[in-house]
């Protein structure tokens, strides 16, 4: 600590300089906290799928339904427990507009909420959901988003074209679901689930089925059920893939390009450069002050202490950056949400906000980056005779 | 600061630097270059002694062999009873903190320090606490005469007074070795002789043994003693 005013007066002899270093670090920092903080969500996103829970979708592709006729074939096969059929909606309050837009699923309530036990309501709300054909249960994350409380009316009109039925579709509020971080990690808390029958009846009974949710008696067999669920349509006009919830979940990811590799790729190359700019610094600072060095040396310091100061001076820049860094980050993470265009890809991310692992790492990245990009100078300062050092003017 | 002042009954001139035919050759490439051949000397306690020399004579040389910032290729150097080659460098390093303070030509003050904290640098070393360095550098400002340039930084003061300062610096930690290279080198003539006059009083009040190396005449006039140096060699 004796030292650290000296250290800090070195910083602001070229404090331009030393700034600049500072906020390239603090980018690095905020790039890699905010990108790994949404990497972080989308897994915490893909491990709250249970391992229960089989889906099965169209093999072309999701954009394709499946007919409602499979459900009881699926049913059949041994070790399903129950099926559900679901519809992704994609509706929006106002059509196409997805400023304020939320995830809203057609499902067939009872069978559904059977193997949802994430979503808990008491007996009292399913029951007045299930009487209700066009009452919907809402995530509380949506209902505090619009200040929507049980009783309120609202409308959304789908951009899907099937579901487009001339007029928006009316939802009254039935519940408000509750969830358990504990026991439910990662619970998506904007959801909106509503009745396929209703779906259904007022598209005249035109469209099929998304995707149908199956529950399993034995995790280990999931494999096994899945291939023989899709054995049974394979000689059929509209074939099926089924996997797990998880994989279902997971494949998403894989359609945008694998976005962990994309992100990290970035990340890595943000990473690279700052240690560049962070180690050219230091080299700088370290060059200019070869005379100094050899004082300090000529008035009994250590060369290992001399290196120590190099190094220390190195790590403050990169723990200053990193600190910064994670500042912004944490603000930029709760504003994104409500940004337009990203703040729609977020907004169904349950809990997303930076987790202290996320920032930890951040900040002992910021360090490494300090040290590792001080070393070669703090070792050309350690290895340099005295006279050597004198010599440089 | 404490005043080397000799006592009744003990031996006054033991030898503080002691010098034994000392070699130091540098290689560049494939060639060997004689910097110092055969040097032997010694300088009592208390003595102010300048080298004097023709440039590359060797005097710098000899200079930092004294304050145990190079190493001789053979022989012995022995400083305040200690032989030089016989430490680590670590072990140097510590030795020099507490042995020797040296005086620069260009001062060599560190710019983003005030003349008081580059007093205070040599005692971040010591188990002090900061109100203890704050009170020594003080002190050793005093002496220099420049207690009231304390908060001033080295591009604020004149040559003369960086000179000052660093002499306080030299001074902070009690060395019994004062070494001192071209110490007016840099100077006008004026602040020259205030510098020389400080550096007896150095000598002569404090008892501080001090080798300064000079090739002006009258610099080395303030000296108790004249050594030559000329390629290397001692001049009888």
């Amino acid at each position: 600590m004796r030292y650290l005013p000296y250290i800090l007066k070195h910083l602001r002899r070229h404090w331009l300089r030393s700034l600049l270093t500072v906020l390239a670090m603090t980018f690095c920092i905020f790039v890699f906290c905010v990108l790994q903080t949404f990497l972080a969500a989308v897994q915490q996103n893909l491990e709250a799928g249970d391992s229960r829970r089989l889906v099965t979708r169209n093999a072309v592709s999701l954009v394709f339904n499946l007919p409602i006729t499979y459900k009881e074939r699926i049913a059949g096969v041994e070790g399903v427990e129950r099926v559900a059929a679901q519809n992704w909606f994609g509706g929006a309050r106002k059509a196409g507009d997805f400023k304020d837009f939320f995830p809203n699923l057609a499902v067939e309530a009872e069978p559904y909420l059977e193997m949802s036990p994430e979503y808990i309501l008491t007996e009292d709300q399913k029951r007045a959901w299930l009487e209700d054909q066009s009452g919907c249960i809402l995530g509380p994350a949506t209902a505090e988003r619009f200040g929507w409380k049980v009783g309120d009316r609202f409308q959304l009109e789908s951009f899907i074209p099937p579901y487009r039925v001339g007029k928006p579709f009316e939802f009254t509020i039935r519940a408000i679901y509750a969830t358990d971080e504990k026991r439910f990690p990662g619970t998506d808390k904007t959801v909106m689930f509503f009745h396929r029958k209703y779906l259904d009846e007022a598209t005249a009974h035109r469209v099929g089925v998304g995707t149908y949710v199956t529950q399993i008696a034995d995790p280990a067999r999931a494999g096994t059920i899945s291939r023989e669920i899709d054995a049974l349509f394979e000689n059929s006009e509209r074939q099926t893939h089924t996997e797990t919830e998880q994989a279902f979940r997971a494949s998403f990811i894989a359609m945008a390009g694998n976005l962990a590799l994309l992100l990290n790729s970035i990340g890595l190359a943000v990473i690279f450069v700052i240690l560049l700019v962070t180690a050219n610094t230091m080299s700088m600072a370290v060059r200019e002050r070869r005379t100094e060095m050899g004082v300090l040396k000529t008035l009994g310091f250590s060369s290992g202490k001399v290196m120590g100061l190099v190094l220390a001076e190195a790590g403050l820049l990169g723990a200053l950056g990193g600190a910064i860094g994670i500042f912004f980050s944490t603000g930029m993470i709760q504003a994104l949400p409500h940004l337009p265009f990203i703040g729609d890809a977020v907004r169904g991310i349950a809990d997303f906000g930076l987790p202290a692992s996320v920032a930890l790492t951040g900040f002992s990245l910021a360090l490494g980056i300090g040290l590792i990009a001080g070393l070669a100078p703090a070792v050309a300062a350690y290895r340099a005779s005295i006279t050597d050092l004198l010599r440089q003017v | 600061m404490g005043r080397n002042r000799p006592v009744p009954g003990e031996r006054v001139f033991m030898a503080m630097v002691e010098v034994s035919q000392v070699r130091k050759i540098y290689q560049r490439d494939t060639q060997a270059i004689t910097v110092l051949d055969g040097i032997d000397f010694q300088v009592p306690e208390g003595e102010f002694v300048a080298l004097m020399g023709p440039s590359g004579s060797g005097k710098t040389t000899l200079l930092n062999l004294v304050a145990g910032i190079d190493r001789a290729t053979s022989g012995m150097v022995r400083v305040a009873g200690q032989d030089l080659s016989t430490l680590s460098e670590g072990a140097l390093a510590r030795w020099r903190s507490h042995n020797v303070g040296f005086i620069f030509q260009f001062y060599n003050l560190i710019p983003v320090l005030t003349a008081l904290e580059n007093v205070e640098l040599p005692l971040l070393l010591e188990r002090l606490s900061k109100k203890q360095r704050r009170e020594r550098a003080l002190t050793a400002l005093k002496i220099v005469g420049l207690s009231d340039r304390a908060q001033h930084y080295p591009r604020q003061l004149s040559g003369g007074q960086e000179q000052r300062v660093a002499i306080a610096r030299a001074i902070v930690s009690d060395p019994k070795v004062l070494v001192a290279d071209e110490p007016t080198g840099d100077l006008d003539a004026k602040s020259a002789e205030e510098i020389l006059t400080l550096m007896e009083t150095l000598n002569r009040d404090f008892r501080k043994t001090i080798v300064m190396v000079t090739h002006d005449p009258r610099a080395a006039q303030r000296a108790k003693r004249r050594l030559h140096l000329d390629k290397g060699v001692l001049q009888a």
